[in-house]
């Protein structure tokens, strides 16, 4: 056997290993399964783990090496990939995190996915999530939380908690996650790894199990921003099966290396003073402002008026979506049953009430409130209103600066159980969630560890509708400032969180 | 119970339809890839999208979005540029996401009519009709020569997804009481479907009914559906309330589903009309309900009344980007309107002379007009001179063997055009009568030849010569002296008497017209 770090290993080290020979493919299969034995006896990111996919794709991998076509293959080529257990997998159950779907053997596969497997990579497993993505921790998965890397006492944050960690301890260079309100960006925040949320229409939503369709989005996890702009080159165009899906032929990675001089970088005085925002966050914004300043952009400050009413209009649309998505999950084709009981009202009743955890409900019964007769016009439509304003904001914004520099998650990652308050819980979302109401990009990128917790902190870049390059040359030139994400020191080569 | 009209003359009856038709004539269904086939095995045109499993996604079918914008064209509509689809949230396990597709408070099609002229038996429904002048109008309706015109509104055509169909096993007759277990296909789930809903400007049974078949006549023509009632792919449900004459303000309605035949239709609704005017007639109250006709017993039975009134939580489906439909696409549509149902009533008047009655009950169904167009074409500089024996046998002998016999195919039956040509011209000629044009039309049915053949073949001429017809006069005459002797003590009736006796003694093949003038000049002289 060949030997090499595979945790150290980035998508352009997976080529060129292959084109010298160094490895093969299967050989980096190998390497991934045994990290992910190793790892995720710790960190628990995985609820399915595919070995003998992972290995017959990197086996057509080295076919095609070996035939001298490794330049045919796509741009992951025998890179592991995971995905968050939302994403269907024909083969593979897709239980999206729920007792509901805990038996569900997906029929069919996502597009994303499938791009994914196009371009090269080797599918590895499916990724721990909170509850058909209710949720900022993992915490609420039906199949047992998902530890940090950096602290395994504390969350990866969520929904994608499983996408974020599997990165972050080394396992896999990619994963996917989906992004309805930081759902991408905050556990990449808490896990310290880069976190793409793509402009809505990029990315196909086909395939993935669909929780607020306005605001749902998919993109990548990467420990570096080149590897999240390749990921991103494999996923994004337009996709026949989702009429929202736009189409793309922009190479993500083309001004990676062009730096910041001359671009325009926006600054929200709102956020940088949000209640709730951890000074040492704060200040590592404020110092990724400075250097990004130093570097030759031009820092401006730009108003989002309205963005503080996106939690409020956030938590209408999201439910009331959440809320039509999940009625079809009704215990009669698929998905848990509680059988024999003498009518088919009973049998919805009883098999939603064991099949659905209390956030899920929670999210139901609150999107079947939102849009019930008398109760829409109060909350649903107006919330539709704040989304125009807030669109227009961001529309104004963009007008004054080619990119926003924010914080990305109010804080560094929380214990386990100690948020408890389903609103304290929701208010981990405030600098994210407007970008999906608005339906721009956004990304974490980030900036090393807090001073005081030593945690992963990272700042949030937000891009204008279809231009995620922006953020992405942004992001790159703060990685270079502050070193592309580490593996944290319990998961550092060799080590596997002893 | 009281008739039907009876009832009317104290109580005016407010009918509003909304019918669904499926768009059969498309390739595919409204938001996935699928085959649209009726009668297929169970469940073999389903995807991830109709089977509604987790993680698909709709995507809608333009050409249904284009047979819609026809439709509403057709019957006059406005068509909205800018509309959504909305989600319709009911739990019921033929409808696989539990939430139908549909559209909001604006419809691809808005404010759209149509004429209907109610004519013959029909007509007389309409009691305010009666005493109304030619050309004179009461509310919408304007009394004619052989009826009335009136106006219906219609309040919008919206496009949707049918469900799919289920199966209850074990119970009596399909039905879900009893049933032990129910299956479902998925195979009609997703097709496209178009709701017209009528303001309620019906007034009579016979009205709704001829409303149903002037749209399924617009519908046909414009060739979007096959418009199959026994199929169910096209069903009406019919909304009925009473008030008393005069009255402005409308009574509590019923409704009646899935009606999916004409005559249905029509008794259906009179029998709600006799049964609501029983109810409040006793001082009772119309509970709003959904109710059932059955029509082997030949009445309305309730179903399940529904304690509080359902909530949809409709809301605009963020899987579909509203639509905006430009000048462009709506002048295109409307350039491919084919002649419609009125228009070509107007030709055949203008073409041929027919009378707007005739023109109307030839045009009914898809295959009558054509075949008698086809005639028309054949019969050459005749064309006029027979259009009007044509349209009698078209719509007496043809349109009645096709009510008759649900396998009866005008297009492939023995009688084909030219052979209609043939034998209204040898009646026209007076070659044969038109009692023995009946009797030809029978032999051509069941031994497919020519009427000339058959007329040669069976010696079936008429007789026109008069020296025979005379001799034959004469003799029935002097047999009956007596007969002859009332007559013309002024019992003038009994001129059929002799001409019976004349045609009897000719075995049918006298000239009837012959045969009269003769009678009549011989006995009064």
């Amino acid at each position: 056997m060949a030997s090499f770090d595979y945790s150290a290993l980035t998508v352009d080290g997976i080529r060129a290993g292959l084109a010298a020979g160094d490895f093969s493919a299967r050989e980096i299969a190998e390497a991934a399964l045994a990290r992910i034995e190793a790892a995720d006896a710790k960190v628990n990111a995985f609820l399915q783990l595919i070995p003998d996919a992972a290995l017959a794709a990197a086996d057509a991998v080295d076919a095609a090496v070996a035939a001298g076509k490794l330049n045919e293959l796509g741009p992951l080529a025998g890179v592991p990939v995971g995905f968050k257990d939302n994403m269907n997998l024909l083969g593979t159950r897709t239980t999206c995190g729920s007792h509901m779907l805990e038996n569900y053997e997906s029929m069919y596969t996502a597009t994303c996915v499938q791009r994914l497997l196009d371009a090269g990579g080797l599918p590895m497993g499916k990724l721990n999530m909170d509850e058909f993505a209710f949720g900022s921790s993992t915490e609420t998965s039906a199949f047992g939380t998902t530890k940090n890397p950096w602290d395994l006492e504390r969350v990866p944050g969520g929904s994608s908690g499983g996408s974020a960690a599997a990165v972050a301890a080394g396992m896999l260079p990619i994963t996917l996650g989906s992004d309805t309100g930081g759902s991408i960006r905050q556990p990449a925040s808490f896990c310290g790894v880069v976190g793409v949320k793509p402009t809505y229409g990029l990315v196909s939503r086909y395939g993935v199990v669909a929780f607020g369709s306005s605001l749902d989005q998919v993109g990548p996890f990467a420990r570096t921003v080149r590897d999240a702009a390749l990921a991103m080159n494999a996923l994004v165009g337009h996709d026949p099966l989702d009429c929202t899906s736009q189409p793309c032929t922009t190479d993500f990675t083309a001004n990676l290396e062009q730096g910041v001089e001359g671009m325009r970088i926006g600054v929200v005085p709102e956020f940088m003073t949000a209640q709730g925002l951890e000074p040492e966050v704060g200040e590592a914004v404020l110092d990724a402002i400075q250097k990004l300043a130093s570097a030759g952009a031009e820092i401006v400050e730009v108003d989002l008026p309205n963005a503080a009413a996106a939690m409020s209009a956030y938590y209408v649309i999201g439910p009331s979506e959440a809320f039509s998505n999940l009625s079809r999950f009704d215990s009669v084709r698929y998905g848990l049953c509680d059988p024999g009981h003498a009518d088919l009202g009973s049998q919805y009743e009883a098999s939603r009430s064991r099949g659905f955890g209390p956030e899920a409900r929670r999210r139901i019964m609150l999107g079947s409130y939102l849009l019930s007769a008398g109760v829409y016009d109060t909350y649903y439509y107006p919330a539709q209103q704040v989304r125009t304003l807030i669109t227009d904001d961001y529309r104004m914004a963009f007008g004054e600066c080619d990119c926003i520099l924010a914080p990305a998650s109010p804080r560094t990652a929380f214990k386990f159980g100690e948020i408890t308050d389903p609103t304290t819980m929701h208010l981990s979302d405030i600098f994210t969630i407007s970008i999906n109401i608005a339906g721009n990009g956004g990304m974490s990128v980030p900036l090393g560890l807090g001073k005081d917790s030593k945690l992963p902190v990272s700042a949030q870049l937000i891009c204008p509708w279809f231009q995620d390059e922006n953020m992405l040359r942004v992001a790159a030139a703060l990685e270079r400032e502050y070193g592309a994400a580490e593996l944290p020191p319990a998961f550092a080569s060799g080590r596997a969180g002893e | 119970m009281k008739t039907m009209e009876q009832v009317l003359q104290d109580w005016e009856a407010v009918i509003g339809l909304e019918i669904h038709c499926e768009l059969t004539e498309l390739e595919t269904k409204m938001f996935c890839g699928c085959k649209l086939e009726f009668g297929a095995e169970p469940n073999t045109h389903t995807c991830p999208v109709c089977l509604g499993l987790p993680g698909a996604l709709p995507v809608p079918n333009k050409a249904a979005i284009e047979s819609i914008v026809l439709a509403g064209l057709a019957t006059n509509c406005e068509i909205e540029k800018h509309t959504m689809f909305y989600r319709k949230g009911y739990m019921y396990p033929d409808m696989a996401k539990n939430f139908q597709t549909t559209q909001g408070p604006k419809a691809f099609a808005m404010r759209g009519w149509l004429d209907l002229d109610v004519d013959g038996k029909g007509a007389e429904e309409r009691l305010d009709m009666r005493d109304l002048a030619v050309g004179e109008t009461h509310e919408s309706a304007t009394r004619t020569e052989t009826g009335y015109t009136t106006h219906i509104g219609i309040t919008r055509i919206h496009m949707e997804e049918d469900a799919g169909k289920m199966i209850h096993v074990g119970g009596g007759e399909g039905r879900i009481d009893g049933a032990t277990h129910s299956l479902v296909d998925y195979n009609r789930a997703g097709t496209p479907l178009m709701e017209l809903v009528t303001e309620p400007d019906l007034r009579t049974p016979e009205e709704a009914r001829l409303f149903m078949q002037k749209l399924r006549q617009v519908y046909l023509s414009l060739g979007i559906s096959d418009c199959s009632l026994e199929e169910g792919s096209m069903r009406a449900d019919g909304n009925i309330s009473l008030r008393r004459r005069g009255e402005t303000e409308f009574g509590t309605r019923t409704e009646m589903k899935n009606i999916n035949s004409f005559k249905a239709l029509h008794d259906a609704l009179a029998y709600e009309i006799c049964r609501q005017a029983e109810v409040l007639e006793k001082g009772g109250t119309v509970v709003q309900e959904t109710r059932h006709w059955d029509p082997a017993a030949k009445h309305t039975i309730s179903m399940r009344v529904k304690e509080t009134a359902d909530d949809y939580r409709m809301f605009p489906d963020p899987d579909l980007a509203p639509y905006d439909l430009s000048d462009e696409f709506i002048e295109g549509v409307r350039a491919k309107l084919p002649e419609l149902p009125d228009q070509k009533v107007a030709r055949f008047q203008r073409s041929w002379g027919l009378s707007a009655y005739d023109a109307r009950h030839v045009i009914e169904h898809r295959e009558t007009s054509q075949f008698f167009e086809t005639a028309m074409a054949q019969a050459g500089s005749e064309a006029e001179k027979l259009a009007k024996p044509l349209a009698n046998l078209v719509i007496n002998d043809l349109t009645a063997r096709m009510n008759a016999d649900e396998s009866f195919d005008l297009a492939s039956c023995a009688l084909t055009p030219a052979r209609a040509v043939e034998l209204v011209a040898l009646q026209a000629a007076d070659t044969i009568s038109s009692k023995q044009a009946k009797e030809v039309l029978e032999v051509v049915f069941g031994e497919d030849k020519d009427p000339a053949a058959i007329v040669e073949e069976r010696g079936m001429k008429q007789v026109s010569d008069t020296g025979a017809i005379e001799a034959v006069v004469d003799a029935v005459l002097a047999a009956n002296p007596e007969k002859v002797a009332e007559y013309q003590g002024g019992k003038t009736g009994l001129l059929g008497f002799f001409v019976g006796q004349c045609m009897k003694e000719m075995k049918g093949q006298g000239n009837p017209k012959l045969i009269n003038q003769l009678l009549e000049e011989k006995l009064s002289s």
